[in-house]
């Protein structure tokens, strides 16, 4: 059956086949219909994999939290509602763990991107083998968190730690040369590894961010008689604050995380000097045998978290909404 | 069109919750406990975990020793599982703890004695006739939690003084020539002496301040309430933490690493256990040392007793047990006993011409059996590991010379009391 179809450019009608009512409607239905299918077929195994690997423990997790459990006898355990939550926080070792993990949080992630934007601007100039460097700056990322956490505890070590010769050198030298068996260098030193294997990251990502800055609008700030503060500030600031904000709820996240740094160089000693929420959550657990109370810890991290990324996220709508206005 | 897209979505949904009911429920459908297989087509297949078959001295000679059981019967195989002594009580408590783990374990003290007060191990006192074997009284009390016998003995062994013979020509009798000894080889690269000191190594450190604790006549516990600041533990310490701060030790320095000093002639006094000679012979045979008693005033001195035991979660605990039976048979304790070195079995044996001849020391490292003690608090038994970690938290803080020892040990006792009782 042939009708006519669309007007053309010269005004006539270009005759156009229609398939037979009873396949085409039909056809078009079905493909419709397949198309809006496949994204959530896409997404099926992720959730699948999300849900068995993250909300089935965690809803585990958030049920043991409430219980008497020992880790000799995970079966039998005890309703106990609120207790372990309120002996946490009735626990001053508690209240010092969770202000031990704050500055470990705050100064990681200040500390990475802070060392990271530096670096990234430098990688950012044009100069010879800067390829190379750019190589060679992921080297501590890339390094294997026990490696790192090994070698910065020789590196720290009383006798024959290059740290405190070189320290001691300048006249600063630890007492005794006891960094990590120290309760007053034992964090500094922690962060500083910590802080030395993290910076690559950020470097990288405000790295591919500062390349994603119009040059144009530098150029025309230095023309404009801006010095090279305010051309970042005005110029360059403003298009990556995103990636910055971003990566600061990452690191953030990532350090409310960390392990196996703290837990081979000090294990959250000493006298608790090191121990953040995932170290207490650790000994609790595995030497104490505490399950219900090792779990409540864990929870209030995912509490600490889900802040995070909430205020990020209300941050985030709130700029959206004063950049529309 | 938008009814059919909300029931495609419903679908998708509904397939998504079924696979992860399915994949969820596979969790529960695992096997349980201990890896033993067979059937009746083959033989039953027994897992052993140890920290010591990753021994470089002795584990080889271990894993030769428990391949003789293999061969003398086709019912039952018993496989060797390494798991490193640092994290050895963690991972193995908590596969048992979920109902899984090795079909036989040889424990540490602190962690039998927590594993079996949460009834994890397999008691034997039907299966183990103790009348049938000459068992050694001594460290065989310490398998006991009330009236039922938890394990057997695999290994006692006492902490004596190795000394390289070319760098101390003469072994100390005291503590002060213990010192002075110390002193006067250091230098050259040569440390005069070695001991764990970080909180890294906790358990092992737990070991090494024991023996200053209890041969300065010291205890923990009076069996009935801790007395960890009482004058004569703090002298104890006091003495360590003078050997720390002399200057003779390298700091830092882990236990595999000043071992492997030791074997290399750059450590010239080291307190470990009988179990050390072996390592030694393995990593240079041709190295000149000997041993002696500890050179403290009170001849009390730590050892490693390391029980045997059976998983109570086992499918199969009388293969299990045929393997302990064997194990204490007379020719497979001496057999043992030669693997282990100056350590001893559950067992009295005697030692061979040929043992003595090449290591004439160990009858001195026998003797030390009567007056040595597992490394537990008495009457805190399945809490040691809590108070241990206490202990040498505030043991540290002392050697970093943040406090005097007794402030540390007031504060440890403080508390230790207020965490377990």
């Amino acid at each position: 059956m042939t009708v006519l179809g669309k007007r053309g450019r010269s005004g006539s009608q270009a005759p156009q086949r229609v398939r037979s009512r009873t396949n085409e409607p039909r056809r078009r239905g079905r493909s419709a219909r397949r198309s809006r299918w496949i994204p959530y077929l896409f997404l099926a195994l992720p959730v699948a994999y999300l849900a068995v690997f993250q909300i089935v423990p965690l809803l585990q997790e958030l049920r043991l939290s409430f219980t008497r459990t020992s880790l000799l006898n995970p079966g039998n355990n005890t309703w106990v509602g609120l207790d372990n939550f309120l002996a946490i926080v009735a626990d001053p070792e508690f209240i010092r763990t969770l202000t031990t993990t704050l500055i470990y949080v705050v100064v990681c992630v200040v500390g990475a991107i802070g060392i990271g934007m530096g670096t990234a601007l430098l990688l950012n100039a044009d100069f010879r083998g800067r390829g190379v460097a750019r190589a060679l700056v992921t080297v501590p990322w890339a390094a294997p968190g026990v490696a790192v956490a090994l070698i910065a505890t020789w590196m720290t070590n009383a006798q024959y730690g290059i740290i405190n010769r070189a320290l001691e050198a300048v006249g600063l030298g630890v007492p005794n040369g006891q960094i990590l068996a120290s309760s007053t260098f034992a964090l500094p030193a922690v962060l500083i590894t910590t802080v030395w294997q993290l910076f690559p990251f950020p470097t990288i990502v405000l790295l591919a961010a500062l390349q994603s800055v119009p040059k144009e609008s530098t150029e025309a700030a230095m023309i404009d008689g801006a010095g090279r503060w305010w051309t970042f500030r005005a110029a360059t600031w403003p298009v990556i604050k995103p990636t910055v904000a971003l990566l600061a709820v990452l690191m953030a996240i990532w350090s409310i995380r960390r392990f196996e740094l703290i837990w081979l160089m000090t294990k959250g000693g000493p006298l608790g000097s090191t121990r953040t929420i995932v170290i207490d959550l650790y000994s609790r657990a595995f030497e104490s045998n505490d399950l219900g109370m090792a779990a409540a810890i864990g929870m209030v991290g995912v509490v600490i978290s889900l802040l995070l990324v909430t205020g990020s996220l209300l941050l985030n709508r709130r700029a959206e909404k004063e950049d529309t206005l | 069109m938008r009814i059919r897209a909300r029931s495609a979505k419903f679908k998708v949904i509904a397939f998504t919750a079924v696979a992860t009911m399915a994949l969820a429920g596979c969790e529960g459908s695992s096997s349980k406990a201990g890896s033993g297989s067979g059937g009746a087509a083959g033989p039953v297949t027994l897992t052993f975990a140890a920290s010591t078959f990753g021994d470089p001295g002795r584990g080889p000679g271990l894993e030769k020793w428990i391949g003789k059981y293999n061969a003398s019967q086709k019912e039952v195989v018993v496989k060797p599982a390494v798991v490193p002594y640092p994290t050895f009580g963690t991972t193995i408590l908590t596969q048992m703890g979920a109902g899984e783990g090795p079909d036989l374990v040889r424990f540490d003290m602190p962690e039998f004695a927590a594993a079996a007060q949460a009834g994890l191990i397999e008691p034997l006192n039907t299966a183990i006739d103790a009348a049938k074997y000459n068992l050694n009284a001594a460290p065989d009390k310490f398998m006991f939690v009330g009236d039922k016998r938890y394990g057997v003995i695999f290994e006692a062994s006492n902490y004596v003084l190795y000394y390289n013979t070319d760098l101390v020509s003469t072994p100390p009798t005291t503590f002060d020539e213990f010192l002075a000894t110390a002193k006067a080889a250091t230098g050259n690269g040569v440390y005069g002496a070695a001991f764990r000191q970080t909180a890294p190594e906790q358990n092992g450190m737990w070991q090494d301040i024991w023996n200053y604790v209890y041969g300065f006549g010291g205890s923990y516990s009076d069996g009935k309430n801790l007395t960890l600041n009482s004058p004569k533990v703090v002298e104890g310490l006091s003495a360590y933490k003078k050997v720390y701060d002399a200057g003779v030790i390298p700091k830092g320095a882990d236990a595999a690493t000043f071992r492997a000093m030791f074997n290399q002639g750059k450590v010239a006094m080291e307190i470990d256990n009988g179990g050390f000679v072996a390592a030694v012979r393995g990593a240079n045979a041709g190295l000149p040392f000997s041993v002696a008693p500890i050179p403290f005033p009170v001849r009390s001195q730590g050892a490693i007793l390391a029980p045997i035991v059976v998983n109570a979660a086992s499918k199969h605990k009388e293969a299990a047990i045929s393997f302990l039976q064997w194990m204490l048979k007379p020719e497979s304790q001496k057999d043992l006993q030669l693997v282990l070195g100056a350590s001893s079995v559950a067992s009295v044996t005697e030692r061979s011409q040929g043992e003595l001849a090449k290591s004439p020391f160990l009858p001195v490292v026998d003797k030390l059996t009567d007056t040595s003690l597992p490394q537990v608090v008495l009457g805190y038994e399945a809490k040691t590991p809590d108070i241990r970690k206490i202990v040498i938290e505030q043991v540290l803080r002392a050697l970093a010379g943040e406090v005097d020892m007794q402030t540390a040990m007031d504060a440890a006792q403080k508390k230790a009391v207020s965490t377990v009782g």
